[in-house]
């Protein structure tokens, strides 16, 4: 009974306090940082499908990320389209470049897929830099507009922050729920066994496809909304290490679950702010931090998969079975 | 173009290929006992280029700052196997490629703490100058680093077909379950792999310092081109991951002389995609199972 | 029902993580808030790269600040009231550098903002900076920090619009016409290079070859197979990084007979450890202060190059490279400004303050600011260098 209460609550809650936070605080930089939380949860969401639901991983959704933060950067510069459209026209980019890399792609396996994706991103790094009339090259592109809606321009931190967290919130229960239909369950039954899929009639090569052509636009989505919230994109953001983390994050978060990989996402984007986000360390502990942040992302990573080797979600789950059991 | 200038442009990728090609056996190694990619790697590179640079600078003769150098990164491998691999080793290989990526910030992180933020120069192994052959000219570090390269693939090919340790090791590579049954020692074959994979990824380093120099950020790079290198020649096997090691670089030297300079990694990448594309399994790949 | 539960009970958790946060910082907010006025520190903000590519740049110039701020502090501090400076690592990362600057803004009401180390970090503050109203000194050199105008945001190193023109003079004063370009595809680089393409002509100089390479490449013999068979009569080299000793070794390798000259990028001890004999007769140009005598012995600039030499060296057992410089004189402008500035001092007052900077002799140059020109150096603070036995000399 109770965790059924807890499973009614906590959405209503969870939205809650998501709308209260502006109201509590103004600090533009909490919002900063809490945008970037929500960011990294759109992609998460989609990685999570691709991998735990397709068994597939990408090395490569930070230029998807890309795709979709220039697309942004590009299109509403001057006002010349409104920031809906663009943001739109973004995710459909994305989505669009990963289902025609995806068709190929399906060949590969394991750690050639992985390396092909990798490849995709390199490739896609060097254009971010060449492609100087639509990306600025190195110098980047500036001054990208804030989102309008209507008659609302939603220019403050906060504003943004509400945006961002509201669109990851929508589509984390979009892909909670995928989960539950037949498709869901196809993905499911894909990544058990390939085999059997495919003898119960599912169209496992064309599923591939789909879930990684979403994944790629819920990156632009992510890409877009970054751009009109930094407000400046240049092509070091979307690099081999911001995939690779969000690539931890899922496998930290645990697989066959959409709860363990945002967890980890919180946790992971959080970590080199942690610093800053707690009051009253004394400035020797702040630069000590600073200076050692790599090394105790690293060894946490480590410690977290030596003792809990289903990640967070694993966590989660014997957690939660203690509970039942009393 | 003149003929030698072919020859050099050749000489020039043949330079940069046998560098991804020494990174390269390091996965390649990993990969045929564990069925993981070790994203640590391209740190044992780092590690063996700035730890020879530290000994020189504490008074080391270059050999023995090379030796040591060497030892050490084995000696980091095969802990980082024992300590944070093995105790996972039955979880998919997912969690311990994370893991390899866990260890590979914190060897790159201890690095600049230990060795600072600048780039580190070593003396060549035997100065002079280039050595000229019909036209071209070829530094004398880069006859070391073909050397090693030769002697580490022969070595590792006489290890795997004429020894029980390689035996072993093939074995461990088609069926850990099976091999443990047939009385092999499934978790030394794969500890020796690792102290293997790290010392030869510190001995290329190594090689590599006195024409490039080191720094605590050179392992990343180096390791995304030797997996490139091992993916592109075919996973697990040694001559497989030299011949990728040595088409990549030919590949990014011929783009320079022929296309741009600005887009050789592009290119290179590019038919590097429409190779696997072609060839799921690499160049030498042989289709099979694969641990996932 | 199970997978939607802990889904939910994720965010949750996220969720109370942050309203947890955010109340946690709100105090620390108001903490700072509390302690303004009257004789607390003057609080400036320092955003370097202390991690990824550009440690080795950010980490010097952290030093640099470091110690002017306790000389200052020792000496009684300015206007009676102490200096704090809060740093922050942007890893390289713009995004970071603009969470950081939304940080110091916030939490720590900074009254001026120095920093970043790289150009794309110092560019993506700006939107945050206006907002704030708060000046920022970079010690980034590339040219569209101020060549892209903004009230708020001031220089200290030469850009590379003012030292490619020299260089490209220097070339052509020394009868060096065909030039041969190779130059890395990072931000100081492709500036340098796009700059000598446009300048070339105006110069009298002709561009025989352009070639490019990536940082972290470790052989550009191909790259310069193409360049020798342009037969040039120099090759100009723009990079910031490591690479630099590379290209000069591997020319050597080649066998070319023709000088290399670079960027002030170049002026570094690793170039030429790393180059070792290779390093020998490369020319660059850059400001005086690797060889102080170049301002004259006796002359004011002379004197403060000097000091700061002797107080690093003595500080932290290594000479200062360029980039100590640039944070030297970062710091210089915003506390000269700070003294000179009647009453209470507001990021605002101070904005006009620096604005109004004129004479201010730092390492790097003689700093005059104006309202059109917020890099405030000019070609006179440049010379010619050449590398000779290991160490730099002028080339008259």
């Amino acid at each position: 009974m109770s965790r059924r209460l807890v499973g009614t609550i906590a959405p209503v809650l969870a939205v809650m306090v998501v709308l209260a936070l502006p109201l509590v605080t103004t600090d533009r930089y909490l919002f900063k940082v809490l945008t970037f939380v929500g960011l990294n949860l759109i992609v998460v969401a989609g990685l999570a499908l691709l991998f735990g639901y397709a068994g597939q991983i990408s090395l490569g959704h930070a230029a998807f990320f890309g795709i979709g933060a220039y697309t942004v950067g590009y299109l509403t510069a001057d006002g010349a389209v409104p920031w809906l459209i663009a943001t739109l026209a973004a995710t459909v980019l994305a989505a669009l470049v990963g289902f025609t890399l995806a068709l190929p792609m399906l060949r590969l396996k394991g750690h050639y897929l992985g390396m092909a994706t990798l490849g995709f991103s390199e490739i896609m790094t060097v254009l971010f830099v060449e492609a100087r009339g639509i990306t600025g090259g190195n110098d980047g592109l500036r001054g990208i507009p804030y989102p309008v809606l209507g008659p609302f321009k939603i220019a403050t931190p906060g504003g943004v922050y509400l945006l961002v967290w509201i669109t990851a919130i929508i589509v984390l229960v979009l892909a909670g729920n995928l989960v539950r239909t037949r498709p869901g369950r196809a993905l499911r039954a894909l990544h058990g066994a390939e085999l059997g899929a495919q003898a119960c009639g599912i169209d496992t090569g064309r599923l591939r496809v789909q879930v990684f052509a979403l994944s790629a636009g819920l990156a632009g989505l992510a890409g877009a909304l970054y751009a009109s919230s930094v407000g400046y994109v240049s092509p070091t953001t979307f690099s081999l290490e911001f995939s690779v983390l969000l690539v931890a994050m899922i496998v930290l978060g645990g697989t066959g679950s959409i709860a363990g990989p945002v967890a980890a996402c919180v946790g992971l984007t959080l970590l080199p702010y942690v610093d800053a986000l707690i009051p009253g360390l004394p400035r020797e502990a702040v630069s000590f931090l600073q200076d050692w942040e790599a090394d105790i992302a690293g060894i946490v990573m480590i410690l977290v998969l030596l003792f809990a080797p289903g990640g967070v979600a694993g966590l989660i789950r014997s957690m939660t079975r203690a509970g039942d059991s009393r | 173009m003149s003929s030698s200038e072919l020859l050099q442009f050749l000489i020039s990728g043949l330079q940069s290929g046998a560098i991804y090609a020494l990174v390269g056996l390091g996965f390649t190694l990993v990969y045929a006992s564990t069925g993981i990619i070790n994203f640590a790697q391209g740190e044992f590179f780092m590690l063996g280029g700035v730890l020879a640079v530290a000994g020189v600078r504490i008074g080391l003769p270059l050999p023995l700052a090379i030796v040591a150098a060497v030892v050490i990164s084995a000696g980091v491998g095969v802990a980082m196997e024992r300590i944070a691999l093995r105790p996972r080793r039955d979880s998919g290989a997912l969690v311990l490629i994370i893991i390899t990526i866990g260890v590979s910030m914190v060897l790159k992180s201890v690095a600049r703490h230990a060795f600072g933020p600048n780039e580190m120069a070593l003396p060549a192994f035997t100065p002079g100058p280039p050595v000229l052959l019909l036209g071209a000219a070829i530094d004398r570090q880069v006859l070391w680093i073909w050397g090693l390269t030769l002697v580490a693939v022969i070595g590792l090919t006489l290890l795997y077909t004429r020894t029980r340790l390689g035996r072993a090791m093939r074995a461990t590579s088609l069926s850990h379950d099976a091999a443990r049954l047939m009385g092999i020692d499934t978790a030394g074959v794969v500890m020796i792999s690792f102290g293997l994979a790290a010392a030869l990824g510190a001995l290329g380093g190594a090689a590599v310092a006195p024409l490039t120099q080191t720094a605590f950020d050179a392992g990343a790079r180096a390791g995304l081109k030797g997996f490139a290198a091992a993916i592109l020649g075919g996973l697990g096997n040694p001559i497989a991951a030299v011949l990728g090691g040595l088409v990549l670089g030919v590949l990014e030297s011929l783009s320079v002389a022929f296309i741009s300079s600005t887009y050789k990694d592009a290119i290179s990448l590019v038919l590097l995609l429409a190779v696997l594309f072609l060839r799921p399994q690499g160049l030498l790949g042989k289709s099979g199972r694969e641990k996932v | 029902m199970k997978t939607r539960r802990s889904v939910l009970a994720t965010v949750l958790v996220a969720l109370l993580m942050a309203a947890a946060l955010s109340g946690c910082s709100g105090k620390g907010n108001g903490g700072s808030k509390a302690g303004e006025g009257g004789d607390a520190p003057y609080r400036i903000g320092a955003i370097v790269s202390l991690t990824g590519s550009y440690a080795g740049l950010g980490t010097p110039e952290q030093k640099a600040i470091e110690m002017e701020m306790k000389r200052i502090n020792d000496a009684g501090g300015i206007n009676g009231r102490q200096v704090e400076v809060i740093f922050e690592d942007d890893a390289t990362d713009p995004a970071k550098a603009q969470a950081a600057v939304a940080r110091l803004l916030e939490q720590e009401n900074v009254i001026a903002v120095i920093g970043a180390t790289g150009t794309s970090q110092t560019m993506a503050l700006r939107d945050d900076i206006d907002r704030a109203g708060v000046p920022q000194v970079s010690m980034a050199g590339g040219s569209v920090i101020t060549a892209e105008f903004d009230k708020n945001v001031f220089q200290t190193p030469w850009p590379n619009r003012i030292v490619v023109p020299f260089t490209l003079r220097a070339l052509k004063d020394r009868g060096l016409v065909d030039v041969a370009v190779i130059s890395d595809t990072g931000g100081y680089g492709k500036d340098g290079h796009d700059l000598i393409l446009k300048g070339a002509t105006v110069a009298g100089v002709k561009i025989v070859a352009d070639e490019t390479f990536n940082p972290g490449d470790t052989d550009m013999t191909a790259q310069l197979t193409k360049i020798k068979s342009a037969s040039p009569d120099v090759v100009l080299l723009w990079n910031a990084g490591k690479e630099a000793a590379i290209v000069a070794k591997n020319i050597k390798q080649l066998g070319m007979a023709v000088p290399l000259v670079g960027s002030p990028g170049n002026g570094r001890r690793e170039f030429i450890e790393g180059a070792g004999d290779a390093a020998d007769g490369f020319r660059f140009a850059a400001g005086k202060i690797l060889v102080p005598e170049a301002y004259g012995e006796g002359t004011p600039a002379f004197q403060v190059a000097k000091k700061f030499i002797a107080d690093y060296s003595f500080a932290y057992g290594v000479a200062p490279d360029i980039f100590a410089g640039h944070a030297f004189d970062a710091f210089l402008v915003v506390t000269d400004a700070l003294r000179r500035i009647e009453g209470e001092a507001t990021p605002a007052s101070l904005r006009d303050a620096i604005e109004a900077t004129d004479g201010l002799v730092g390492v790097g140059g003689t700093f005059a600011y104006s309202a059109e020109d917020h890099n405030g150096l000019t070609e006179e603070e440049l010379v010619f260098y050449r590398i000779e036995g290991s160490t730099w000399v002028l080339d008259k």
